[in-house]
């Protein structure tokens, strides 16, 4: 039952984020927008089965509860009781079904929103925000689920997936800050701060060597298939229902794969290295790589303005901050992870 | 447990499988023109949906006069606060494939709008403005519709914080 619930929670996610990917890339090189698109039911249908795999692990959870057995807190996390104890929910599958279930409340109110506004694509409409949150509560969940079997071979491999889709997923909504008026780069440094907290998240609650690295590689990897994917889908697509791509594309990057920093690995191999001698200086050194690097990077593949020194300055230092708050806030998620008890309020 | 799990998904998959061929996309219907001269060519802007409403998007469509095979040119879009966009190529309508045009596109905010044209062709350069008066933005206010969208992103804050507070008491005695 375990590995079979999380590895549908885990699926769900990562159609979910193969049809962000899609479809953030279908209205760039194509345009037209129904609700009925293939990348838009990929999108619903991921967290329609992560959303139906925890209602399942749920009622499975609660039946057994009733039957008189007591909860394993390595399947799903610590038990919750929900509705005065009339459901026992593992922390993990009540965090994915919440995040499930409120996804298809916004996607009604999306729904409704398109019909008002029409069909512009934009990412940060106030549903669309709303629907980003909720896909990143869905895929916190699947963290949380493989973070609860740690122990377990298949556990620790669906934390190496789980965390890396979470990466990909989350700064999307950074993009709201585009545009203000910082002295940094305000997408760079919230990416750099996202990516140094899970990189310390994994590191901690797997609590063994190289699980940072794992994680920094597997989203290498997740990537790299994005990159090659995504063009193609989206062109493809367009082929099978007749549609032209728009003029004057010209050779640049997929807008998401390209979102995510090339350097994670580098910046998972310090955290690696220093953060038993020196946690503080490991995660800040982490956020200044990732800060120049990757500010560099969207520079060059034309997503942001030329890399000025004080840009790139100004980006090292909040980069470096930022991984120090990152790595902060990681240590601890990272030990709550671990944590097994139930606790009283 | 688990067969049940598969037929659901089965189901699921046949219900994305059979939807994806209703898919249908709406013709450009023009329901509003104006004229505005750039330089030597006539240039009919066309529009979807009249009048433009801040936040609704609808289809433009740009047609000088004669065609657009022996022309090229760029579109600068100037807000009602005198702020600019950079000049964008004119390209081909997506949906309408013989003229120029933005398909599904919204203007933002509500107040006299300017789309300036620079069009090369055969009778040379020329350059032309056309004002566009956009209208306050339909629905309910967009504080409001912050709100209510705002609402898992605080509920995901509450949780972490709920999840730090918890940690924090058992995180000397509880770990595993």
């Amino acid at each position: 039952m375990r590995p079979v619930a999380a590895g549908f929670v885990l699926v769900g996610t990562g159609i979910s984020l193969i049809g962000t990917s899609w479809d953030v890339q279908w209205h760039i090189d194509v345009g037209p927008d129904t609700f009925f698109t293939l990348p838009h039911l990929f999108i619903y249908a991921g967290s329609a089965i992560a959303g139906i795999a925890s209602l399942v692990a749920v009622l499975a959870v609660t039946a057994a509860q009733r039957r008189g057995e007591t909860p394993d807190p390595t399947d799903g996390g610590v038990p919750i009781r929900v509705f005065g104890g009339r459901f026992t929910a593992p922390l993990g599958y009540l965090v994915t079904g919440v995040g499930a279930a409120m996804f298809l409340l916004y996607g009604l109110i999306d729904l409704w929103w398109h019909t008002v506004y029409g069909f512009d694509a934009v990412l940060n409409s106030p549903p669309h925000v709303a629907l980003f949150t909720t896909v990143s509560i869905t895929m916190i969940g699947a963290v949380i689920i493989a973070a609860a079997s740690r122990e377990q071979r298949w556990g620790r491999i669906a934390m190496a997936i789980s965390v890396p889709v979470l990466m990909t997923f989350f700064p999307i909504t950074a993009n709201a800050f585009q545009g203000l008026p910082l002295p940094f780069n305000p997408v760079v440094v919230a990416t750099a701060w996202i990516i140094v907290l899970l990189l310390v998240v994994t590191r901690v609650a797997i609590d063994r060597p190289g699980a940072a690295a794992l994680t920094a590689a597997v989203l290498l990897v997740m990537q790299g298939i994005l990159w090659l994917f995504t063009p193609w889908a989206a062109e493809t697509y367009a082929g099978a229902v007749g549609l032209p791509l728009r003029d004057g594309l010209g050779d640049e990057s997929p807008y998401i794969p390209a979102g995510i920093p090339l350097a994670g690995l580098l910046a998972a191999a310090v955290i690696e290295l220093l953060i038993k001698r020196g946690p503080v200086i490991a995660v800040g050194i982490a956020g200044l790589i990732l800060g120049v690097t990757f500010q560099l990077q969207q520079s060059w593949l034309h997503f942001a303005g030329p890399s000025t020194l004080s840009v790139l300055v100004a980006t090292a230092i909040a980069g470096g901050l930022f991984g120090m708050l990152g790595g902060y806030l990681g240590a601890r998620f990272g030990v709550i992870l671990r944590v097994r008890e139930k606790v009283a309020a | 447990m688990i067969r049940r799990l598969l037929v659901v998904l089965a189901v699921l998959g046949l219900s994305i499988g059979t939807a994806a061929p209703a898919m249908a996309y709406e013709p450009v219907d023009i329901v509003h023109t104006e004229r505005v001269q750039v330089g030597p060519y006539g240039v009919t802007v066309g529009f979807s949906t009249w009048p433009v409403r801040a936040m609704q998007s609808l289809d433009f469509t740009f047609i000088p006069d004669g065609g657009i095979e022996d022309k090229s040119g760029t579109l600068v879009r100037t807000l009602p606060s005198g702020a600019h966009y950079h000049p964008a190529p004119l390209a081909r309508h997506p949906r309408k494939r013989d003229v120029w045009g933005l398909d599904v596109f919204a203007l933002q905010t509500e107040g006299d709008w300017k789309f300036t044209f620079a069009i090369d062709g055969p009778q040379g350069h020329g350059e032309g403005t056309a004002p566009v008066s956009v209208l306050s933005q339909p629905g309910p206010p967009l504080a409001l519709s912050w709100v209510v969208c705002a609402i898992p992103f605080f509920a995901l804050v509450a949780f972490l914080v709920i999840a730090w507070r918890r940690g924090r008491k058992v995180s000397a005695v509880a770990v595993a």
